[in-house]
């Protein structure tokens, strides 16, 4: 398998994605380069198809993502990997708004902090994130996990359905309808399973796992005040 | 959904350079008008006003109007104004005066004239350039690369709440306090409520834009005498709706969000060489190598950075 590499610089986003298609059906590893964090990099990539970006890039990078790993060297902005039902996403640094928005599948690893609303709306998948998440992640996610190693930022695990938000470290405030559970030897199990292959297995993690209280499921006017809460 | 940015130099250079690199990465935010808010070297006495005129036809009547209203107020011009035309039905203008004897007296007094030709900014140093279209027209129309100085602002628009007309464009200057304006990104939501409110209090609103909403707010607060960075947190729990504002004066540019963090903000600071920006690959084409770049991604935060090559103060 040969290296492929792809120079972005300030050409058309759809022209360098087309060239990255045309690289993932050569079975080409590709190498993605000049990236100046620009936009919708890597959108829709096939499964089995390998990605570097070197540097930062921006909003939506692998989103839709079907099978592919990707790896960004710094930083990304919104909504890296939204919507993606497969695959791997690694991001050496921070993640922005948005991280993993809608996902029905497959993880994204993020080394440094995640922004707003990480995790928001994901059906599936995990999201790792080995710093801190930000204001409101796990809004409304439906399924899936969002584990996060340092902390977490204010109104965490809003309003969630059926996914689970696992924080080791300090939760600085915690969304509308959370409910704190102490996490079973099984399910703490579980979770070092998804950390295993990422070398973050520590059981000195004090874990605090957040789901939904479930009041918010079934709207009663009396419950009006908590809804206005958000 | 529109497009923001700010530029803070060293020293004084050509920033409008900069402001159209960062509009220009942004158009695609919006492209219905584009502005700039440019800081040049301040002068000790006079002001530089920059407006538009609504029907060219009728501009040398209009320009009339207007400077003998300037006139009325113990200032005079300083050289010819300089008028600006083209296949568009509105002119735009740029004159140099001297100091009206009460400058909230006579913007008053000019504003009457607002139904024909409008002072969009009024500075020592600020000059607002502002037109329809996108960065890159604006900017061949009036010149704005070669335009030098300290700092700015620029704001790509995308109309969601009001029409698009050249008037109606950012940034929006903070009449009838010289040297201060704004730009926007976001919806006001309760911009009605507010613009009752203020024009009870006496104060006029030239566009049905809900961003002029914040120009005139800042106005109230500092007739209240409450300082830039005081403005920016009241404006939290004051203003309801999504934003990231920034507002700039003569000493540098403070910014705001809102309390749901819906409007990112994105800044490259190079021991007080600036960029903000909406999006990070606009900060990119001031600064292309990799660098730090500070997301301000948090819900109701504010900040101010100076000019001169200080630090974070709020």
């Amino acid at each position: 398998m040969s290296e492929y590499v792809v120079d972005v610089g300030q050409r058309h986003i759809r022209e360098v994605n087309e060239e990255i298609q045309e690289a993932c059906k050569r079975g080409d590893k590709i190498r993605v380069i000049n990236t100046l964090s620009r936009h919708n990099l890597g959108v829709g990539l096939p499964d089995g198809a390998e990605l570097y970006f070197e540097g930062s890039v921006g909003y939506y990078c692998g989103g839709l993502n079907t099978g592919a790993t990707i790896e960004v060297e710094r930083n990304a902005g919104w909504a890296v990997g939204e919507g993606m039902s497969k695959g791997m996403i690694t991001v050496g640094g921070y993640a922005g708004m948005s991280c993993g928005a809608a996902m029905t599948g497959g993880t994204i690893h993020v080394k440094g902090d995640a922004g707003p609303r990480c995790g928001v709306a994901m059906k599936a998948g995990n999201i790792v994130v080995e710093g801190k998440i930000g204001y409101q992640s796990g809004f409304m996610a439906h399924s899936g996990r969002i584990i996060a190693l340092g902390g977490a930022g204010e109104s965490c695990a809003d309003a969630l359905w059926a996914a689970e938000v696992w924080v080791a470290g300090d939760v600085e405030s915690y969304g509308v309808d959370v409910k704190i559970k102490e996490p079973t030897a099984e399910e703490v199990a579980e979770v070092d399973e998804i950390l295993a292959p990422l070398g973050l297995v520590d059981s000195s993690h004090n874990w605090r796992k957040m789901v939904s209280g479930e009041r918010l499921w079934y709207f009663e006017s009396r419950d009006a005040s908590a809804w206005l809460m958000i | 959904m529109c497009g923001i940015a700010g530029r803070i130099l060293n020293a004084p250079g050509k920033v409008g350079r900069d402001l159209v690199e960062l509009m220009d990465a942004q158009e695609h935010r919006g492209a219905d008008s584009t502005g700039f808010a440019i800081y040049g070297t301040p002068r000790d006495t006079g002001y530089v006003l920059r407006g538009m005129g609504f029907d060219k036809a009728t501009m040398d009547a209009d320009v009339a109007d207007l400077v003998n209203v300037i006139r009325d107020h113990g200032a005079d011009l300083l050289g010819d104004p300089q008028l600006l035309t083209d296949s568009a039905a509105h002119f735009c203008f740029r004159m140099e005066i001297s100091d009206p004897r009460d400058l909230t007296a006579w913007v008053a007094d000019a504003d009457t004239l607002t139904d024909r030709i409008e002072i969009q900014s009024c500075g020592r140093s600020l000059e607002i350039i502002k037109d329809v279209g996108g960065a890159i027209a604006v900017a061949d129309k009036h010149g704005v690369r070669e335009m030098e100085g300290t700092h700015g602002l620029g704001h790509a628009r995308l109309a969601t709440e009001s029409s698009v007309l050249p008037n109606a464009s950012h940034p929006f200057w903070a009449r009838p306090f010289s040297d201060v304006a704004i730009v926007h990104n976001g919806q006001i939501t309760d911009y009605f409520t507010w613009r009752e409110k203020l024009e009870r209090r006496g104060y006029r609103f030239l566009t049905g834009n809900d961003s002029e909403l914040i120009a005139v707010w800042v106005s109230d607060q500092m007739k209240e005498g409450l300082t830039m960075e005081q403005a920016l947190k009241k404006s939290i729990t004051s203003i309801d709706g999504v934003f990231t504002f920034m507002i700039a004066n003569t000493d540098g540019i403070g910014f705001a969000k809102d309390r749901f963090a819906m409007k990112p903000l994105v800044v490259i600071d190079h021991g007080g060489d600036l960029a903000m920006a909406t999006e990070e690959q606009a900060v990119r084409r001031v600064f292309a190598e990799e660098s730090d770049v500070i997301n301000y991604d948090g819900p109701s935060l504010t900040g101010i950075w100076g000019v001169g090559n200080r630090a974070m103060a709020a």
